[in-house]
């Protein structure tokens, strides 16, 4: 399981937000004399809060880092570029390991044009981060505007419990329509790949550098690694071309008698070899 | 009255619901998800195959005078395959089960780096074609039926097209083939992604897939339905229900860098599948190739795969005994709506009694 996954944290967070909600119906002017509350103000107090939890939760940042996202950490793409950013159950944008940048270590330490990649490669993801706020606070203003004009006889009478809720879903409709209709434009989806790619880039620039390290040290760099693979995989598909023609041998029948095994267990093999293509040819 | 005067809003009433639902919460932490026995019965690599025991006395499902094709369940990578048996009252393959199939199901398993070139043609013509080489040697059978789910179902499709003669019916649910029909979120966002780079960073963990997935509607799916638990006052049992499916959600597993840069270059972006230009291992695979009768569940509200997505697939197989079906669900209700539960178990099984 992904290793962030805790409904109990993720539950308080939600709710921690709709308290926080809850209260700017109550901080209306309104609200405590039982008036009308005011629909742009209680819009503009929601768009706040959502924006500040967009750029929160959805901030870009590397891809790969450690993940520690979980059902309590809003989600996002960019989130997910950035995970380590997140705790579990608030947002702490300290929290995470920055992990790009050069290796400052012995005799791989990397040379000036190294380096001087990864910057430019940081200098460009900064760039997009601040584009991505950019539509952050468009989706937040575009928000507020359905949400208090779609507010209308929700706002008529005192604030209430079960008026609240009905305003609360209101919100969201009014948020995920807004942030849909955002995310949906071209210019938003090329950013986000964009920061995925210049994110993956930094993370190559990284491996880079490890593997200067390696070679150093004599352990076998990814490269070498996945050469003896392309070797395997090739020998697998001869030795597939070599079976095909050949007399397979007969399965053992299962018995009937059945148990539950845990994820992973290995139970009984009936031939290990590649079918090959057209396996079941007679 | 002076209590409501002064607190109108109920922050003390929402205050002890909030307390008695994280109780809920804690006492549900430890949940099983799957509840039908199982056991190994063949594994390569990461990949296991299980096979369920039966519930119904062997013979109840037949088909001229002999037993039921076995069901093979190929699910998707990116998700874990429990969803189909989440908890005894939802759970496809115990209606399947009960309704007297053999079933087995494709776990994947967690890649690791061993497997980060593990590709496309590895995840069909090595493993899944594996698995359906054990249970067509296991049951002495030219063919079985295969039952395909999302990302699964698009295997399942090019294993059908690459192997007809070893699929005699067909099964998919919630299966995309034209990647760019219907408003298609992921495929509109990765569509400008260097797949090669991403390919070279290495695997995809589980984390940021499920990042991925939420972000296409964050306040609904992180935060919206915590909400909606608290003020629904949900009783224990759907507390357990709740987090079961967080549970599932939350367990994404990671995924094998080559085949996920395959899958989201030759399928989101190219859309492969839907032109005919696809190949796998050098072979092209054509769906016109799939003459078996087709059974085809997809969604109308799937914001995962469109309905428009996987409603394309009758213009492009070759069978002429195809059915489409259309649920008023979404993608994840697809699996354990009331819904879902009401009407796709029941179609799968009189579809498969009707074709023999």
């Amino acid at each position: 399981m992904s290793s962030g996954f805790n409904p109990e944290t993720a539950f308080a967070g939600a709710a921690e937000r709709f308290f926080d909600m809850m209260k700017s119906f109550s901080a209306q002017p309104g609200a405590a004399a039982g008036a009308v509350p005011d629909a742009a103000a209680l819009a503009g107090s929601l768009a706040g809060q959502f924006e500040q939890w967009l750029r929160a939760t959805q901030s870009a940042g590397p891809w790969f880092s450690p993940a520690t996202g979980g059902a309590g950490n809003p989600a996002g793409i960019a989130a997910a570029f950035n995970p380590g950013a997140f705790t579990q159950g608030s947002f702490n944008p300290g929290g995470g390991s920055w992990p790009f940048g050069p290796l400052p270590l012995g005799m791989g330490a990397v040379t000036p044009a190294e380096g001087q990649r990864s910057f430019e490669l940081l200098s460009q993801l900064a760039q997009l981060q601040a584009q991505l706020a950019g539509h952050w606070h468009e989706i937040a203003t575009s928000a507020a505007t359905q949400f208090a004009a779609r507010l209308g006889g929700l706002a008529k009478g005192p604030p209430t419990l079960d008026g609240a809720m009905k305003a609360y879903e209101l919100w969201v409709d009014c948020a995920e329509s807004a942030y849909g209709a955002a995310v949906r434009k071209d210019d938003f989806a090329r950013l986000q790949s964009q920061l995925a790619n210049v994110s993956a880039a930094l993370l190559v620039e990284q491996r880079k550098h490890a593997e200067t390290l390696a070679r150093a040290f004599g352990l076998p760099t990814r490269n070498e690694v996945d050469a003896l693979y392309g070797q395997v995989k090739e020998l697998r598909r001869e030795l597939a071309a070599l079976a095909q023609g050949r007399h397979r041998e007969p399965v053992r029948k299962e018995p009937e008698r059945t148990r539950v095994k845990p994820r992973g267990a290995k139970g009984v093999s009936a031939g290990r070899k590649k079918p090959g293509r057209g396996a079941r040819r007679r | 009255m002076a209590r409501a005067a002064a607190d109108p809003l109920g922050f003390t009433d929402l205050n002890a619901r909030v307390a008695d639902t994280l109780q809920r919460l804690r006492q549900a932490a430890s949940v099983q998800v799957g509840c039908s026995a199982k056991r190994a019965v063949w594994s390569r690599g990461k990949t296991t195959l299980y096979r369920y025991a039966p519930l119904a006395p062997s013979g109840a499902a037949v088909r001229a005078g002999k037993p039921a094709r076995p069901i093979l369940i190929c699910f998707a990578l990116v998700n874990r395959p429990y969803i189909l048996d989440l908890q005894p009252d939802r759970s496809l393959v115990r209606r399947l089960l009960e309704a007297g199939h053999t079933v087995y199901l494709i776990d994947w398993g967690d890649a690791d780096d061993a497997d980060r070139c593990t590709d496309l043609e590895d995840y069909l013509e090595w493993h899944l074609a594996g698995c359906v080489a054990h249970v067509l040697q296991s049951h002495d059978l030219e063919a079985l039926d295969l039952l395909g789910v999302c990302q699964g179902g698009v295997l399942s499709l090019c294993y059908t097209a690459l192997h007809p003669q070893q699929v005699a019916n067909l099964v998919t649910l919630t299966t995309p083939v034209d990647f760019h029909a219907g408003d298609n979120l992921l495929s509109r966002w990765v569509r400008d992604l260097d797949v090669d780079l991403i390919g070279a960073t290495g695997n995809v963990p589980g984390e940021v897939l499920n990042a991925l997935f939420l972000s296409l509607m964050p306040l609904r799916l992180a935060q919206q339905k915590y909400v909606r638990l608290l003020a629904s006052g949900a009783d224990q049992r759907a507390v357990e229900d709740f987090v079961r499916m967080e549970k599932w959600i939350f367990d994404s597993p990671p995924q094998a860098a080559a085949a996920l840069a395959q899958f989201v270059r030759w399928f989101y972006q190219e859309n492969r599948l839907l032109h005919g230009t696809l190949e796998i291992g050098g072979r092209p695979v054509n769906l016109r190739n799939i003459r078996q009768p087709v059974l085809n569940l997809y969604a109308t509200q799937d914001h995962i795969v469109p309905a428009a997505a996987a409603a394309a697939m009758q213009h492009c197989i070759g069978s002429e005994d195809y059915q489409g079906c259309a649920i008023d669900t979404g993608h994840i209700g697809m699996y354990v709506s009331r819904a879902a539960r009401e009407q796709i178990p029941g179609r799968i099984i009189s579809w498969l009694r009707q074709r023999g």
